[in-house]
């Protein structure tokens, strides 16, 4: 028993095979229009999660690069606002062994000076008040405008100011007023103040300053180079989120991006599929008995 | 033997090859009408009388030919077959339909999807953490909770508008059912009639058959030939269509989507109420979205808006505001429908996660930012729900592909039986035709041998 073939079988035959031949092709299109091999999820179920978690992971990324940014903003402030004090500082030290030297003798020039140390003082405290962006950066998470009050007392608070610049990786960007510019008898201020206090009134005790004073200088010398360091570390983590951002963004492409030759190959094949059915399908339908009859 | 029984025999052939012409004529004008059986003339030799008897001897050779029946060709097997077939596609057909409107809705990959969103606020979250004094960051982490909050909302919605759609979907369906189960009674009648009445009704049983194809297509119904060559359609063993009466159906269940639980959709006999069973096809199909499928996804829409209430007002309320106090929820709701920003002022969002006066922590800004890496977060539930809607569309599409080949070898089995073919017609036609002139020859023949009888014999002694 031979299989009976009819016209019709073979009209719809052929049509089916243009259509799956033409939704191949209109898929290509479609890919190559879009440049996306994935657009939606039953392209590839576990390829969406995958591009759903790369897409989040960059926006992560871009937000840590953000955040150090931030971060960068706040210890470069501190960095400038700290070499400044140390040069002022290192005037002080000056002034102070001056006034040591000019002894008891010429109080108009230890005047001199104790007006000098005066100025400096108020330009430290200034220094203190530092802001970045409005906010004082030696005064923690304070909503004053300032960390220090005009007479040198600290008003701000010590809590940490961090930035997440990575993964579970906070790094503080503020410098604590108290660990920068010390507290009791050595905090900052209070020595300046005691240093011109003496020099007016008391030279025997500017020697027992000195002490206080190198003190002070050291802390806030210490805490420069603390703020270097975070810095060359926020810089660092920086440039590993944008890194980051990158590798993540090549994978992106990987998964969800079209292979544009291959793809145009493709299409051009299934052209040439497509043109020989049609072809084959003219060729097929065409001919009958009736054709050979007279 | 008689002298004229020649010119008769001829005459039977002459008739009987012409009906021959006659159908090979109807099957090449019907090539391409859909559901049409070519036709057969059964043509039969007409013999001696079967019953001998004294004085009735019978020494002709025959007596000539006969149109027995038109015979409709059409395999009652591969019928079955390709209406099971069919039942099936048009099921993943619609299935495949189904999956694919609600994977548009969730399944957006692109920069506008809600997994897209949900980064931004994280990122929001994360900027105000870094300038919490900065109301333009806090609007702006408003706004982004409100765009999350109203995606999920209008996702949810949209659900719910496929879920109406398709009800209204099944109500005419079901009316359709309704309406072919009924002209499938009436063909019965008259195919009942016709038969009795000897008559040819090839055509009619082509259109019953067509319907009965439709039935099945919309609720997997099966078929078995009744008495008096009537067709008699089942739904899962309940009479649909019995002869020529018919059991209406009708559509029963929750009308709306919020009425679901414990009300499934289904279909039951309008005469008694009984659940009426529905094997496959499209209502199937349907039935399953209302029921399971659409309420499922929508569940787990409710789940990743539950997983985000829940993780952000949490945290969020463990932190205090720009003024010192205490958090207050920032979401409000419990499902994606419900799911709102219950904040209007940015100063009350609780970036800060120390207590007592104002202050410009943002710790608590950071931890919520921090929620992005939840493994129980609402990001961590969308996905989640992202490759279920996935992977369910893909699977619905694959089976439909696979489905169509076989529905297709089927159909291609059911033409090789049921379909014209020009070439046979053709071959058949110019047998006929022979046929017919060989007939006449005959005739001819006869007539010429009768003229040598009738006027050349008997002239002796004119």
């Amino acid at each position: 028993m031979y299989t009976r073939i009819t016209q019709r079988s073979i009209q719809s035959t052929s049509l089916a095979g243009l259509q799956l031949n033409l939704g191949k092709l209109g898929d290509l299109q479609q890919q190559l229009s879009s440049g996306k091999l994935i657009t939606k999820p039953s392209d590839s179920p576990s390829d969406s999660v995958s591009i759903l978690e790369l897409q989040s992971e960059i926006r992560a990324n871009q937000q840590y690069s953000r955040n150090a940014d931030d971060g960068i903003g706040w210890l470069n402030t501190i960095d400038n606002a700290l070499s400044g004090a140390m040069d002022n500082l290192h005037r002080v030290r000056d002034l102070t062994l001056q006034g040591m030297s000019t002894g008891a003798a010429d109080a108009q020039a230890r005047e001199a000076i104790a007006t000098e140390v005066d100025q400096i003082r108020q330009g430290l405290i200034q220094t203190g008040n530092a802001q970045y962006l409005d906010r004082p950066v030696f005064g923690g998470t304070t909503a004053g405008s300032a960390a220090y009050a005009a007479d040198g007392t600290f008003i701000g608070d010590t809590t940490p100011v961090t930035r997440t610049v990575g993964d579970n990786t906070k790094v503080r960007v503020d410098g604590a007023g108290p660990d920068v510019f010390g507290t009791g008898d050595t905090q900052l201020f209070t020595v300046l103040a005691d240093l011109s206090k003496h020099l007016r009134q008391d030279p025997t005790q500017v020697g027992n300053d000195l002490g206080h004073l190198d003190t002070a200088t050291s802390r806030v010398l210490g805490a420069l180079t603390d703020a270097g360091a975070r810095y060359s570390r926020v810089m660092q983590l920086r440039q590993s989120a944008d890194d980051r951002v990158m590798d993540l963004k090549s994978a992106l492409s990987g998964v969800q991006d079209i292979d544009l030759p291959k793809t145009i190959t493709e299409l051009q094949m299934q052209q040439v599929a497509y043109q020989a059915a049609l072809g084959a399908t003219a060729k097929v339908i065409q001919p009958s008995l009736l054709d050979f009859l007279r | 033997m008689s002298t004229f029984s020649g010119i008769s025999t001829a005459l039977s052939a002459l008739y009987a090859q012409r009906r021959a012409l006659d159908v090979a004529g109807q099957n090449i004008a019907n090539i391409n009408t859909e559901g049409y059986s070519r036709q057969r003339a059964d043509l039969q030799s007409v013999g001696a009388p079967a019953v001998p008897s004294m004085f009735a001897v019978y020494d002709d050779a025959g007596g000539g030919v006969d149109v027995n029946s038109v015979e409709r060709l059409r395999d009652t097997f591969l019928e079955q077959r390709g209406r099971s077939e069919h039942s099936q596609g048009s099921y993943l057909e619609q299935r495949k339909t189904d999956l694919a409107g609600i994977e548009r809705v969730v399944g957006n990959l692109g920069d506008t999807g809600l997994s897209h969103q949900l980064s931004d606020l994280w990122a929001s979250f994360s900027d105000v953490a870094n300038r919490p004094r900065d109301l333009a960051a806090r609007n702006q982490l408003l706004q982004q909770a409100g765009t999350v909050a109203s995606t999920l909302s209008e996702q949810s919605a949209v659900l719910g508008d496929q879920w109406a759609a398709q009800r209204q979907q099944v109500g005419t369906l079901v009316t359709e059912v309704n309406t072919t189960a009924s002209t499938i009674a009436d063909l019965n009648l008259a195919v009942q009639r016709a038969t009795s009445g000897g008559l040819p009704s090839n055509e009619l049983q082509d259109r019953r058959d067509g319907l009965a194809m439709k039935l099945a297509e919309l609720t997997g119904a099966t078929v078995r030939n009744g008495a008096d060559g009537s067709l008699d359609v089942y739904l899962g063993g309940s009479a649909l269509v019995r002869g020529a009466t018919t059991e209406a159906v009708t559509v029963t269940g929750a009308t709306e989507l919020t009425g679901l639980a414990g009300n499934p959709v289904g279909l039951s006999w309008a005469a008694d109420g009984r659940p009426a069973d529905v094997p496959g096809g499209t209502l199937s199909a349907a039935t399953e979205n209302l029921n399971t499928t659409l309420p499922d996804f929508r569940t787990q829409l409710d789940t990743v808006a539950a997983a985000l209430v829940t993780k952000v007002n949490d945290v969020h309320t463990a932190g205090y505001d720009l003024a010192g106090t205490a958090g207050t929820p920032l979401f409000t709701g419990t499902t994606a429908a419900t799911i709102a920003v219950a904040i209007t002022d940015p100063a009350l969002i609780a970036a800060s996660g120390t207590t007592g006066t104002a202050n410009l922590d943002g710790s608590n800004a950071d931890k919520l930012a921090a929620l992005a890496k939840d493994p129980t977060g609402p990001d961590a539930a969308f996905r989640s729900l992202m490759v279920r809607v996935g992977s369910a569309a893909k699977t619905a599409t694959m089976r439909s592909s696979i489905q169509d080949t076989v529905t297709a070898a089927a159909d291609s089995a059911r033409d090789s039986v049921s379909g014209v073919n020009l070439d046979e017609e053709m071959t058949n036609m110019l047998a006929a035709q022979r046929a017919y002139e060989g007939a006449a020859r005959v005739m001819t023949a006869v007539d010429s041998m009768l003229d040598t009888l009738i006027n050349r014999t008997g002239l002796v002694g004119r």
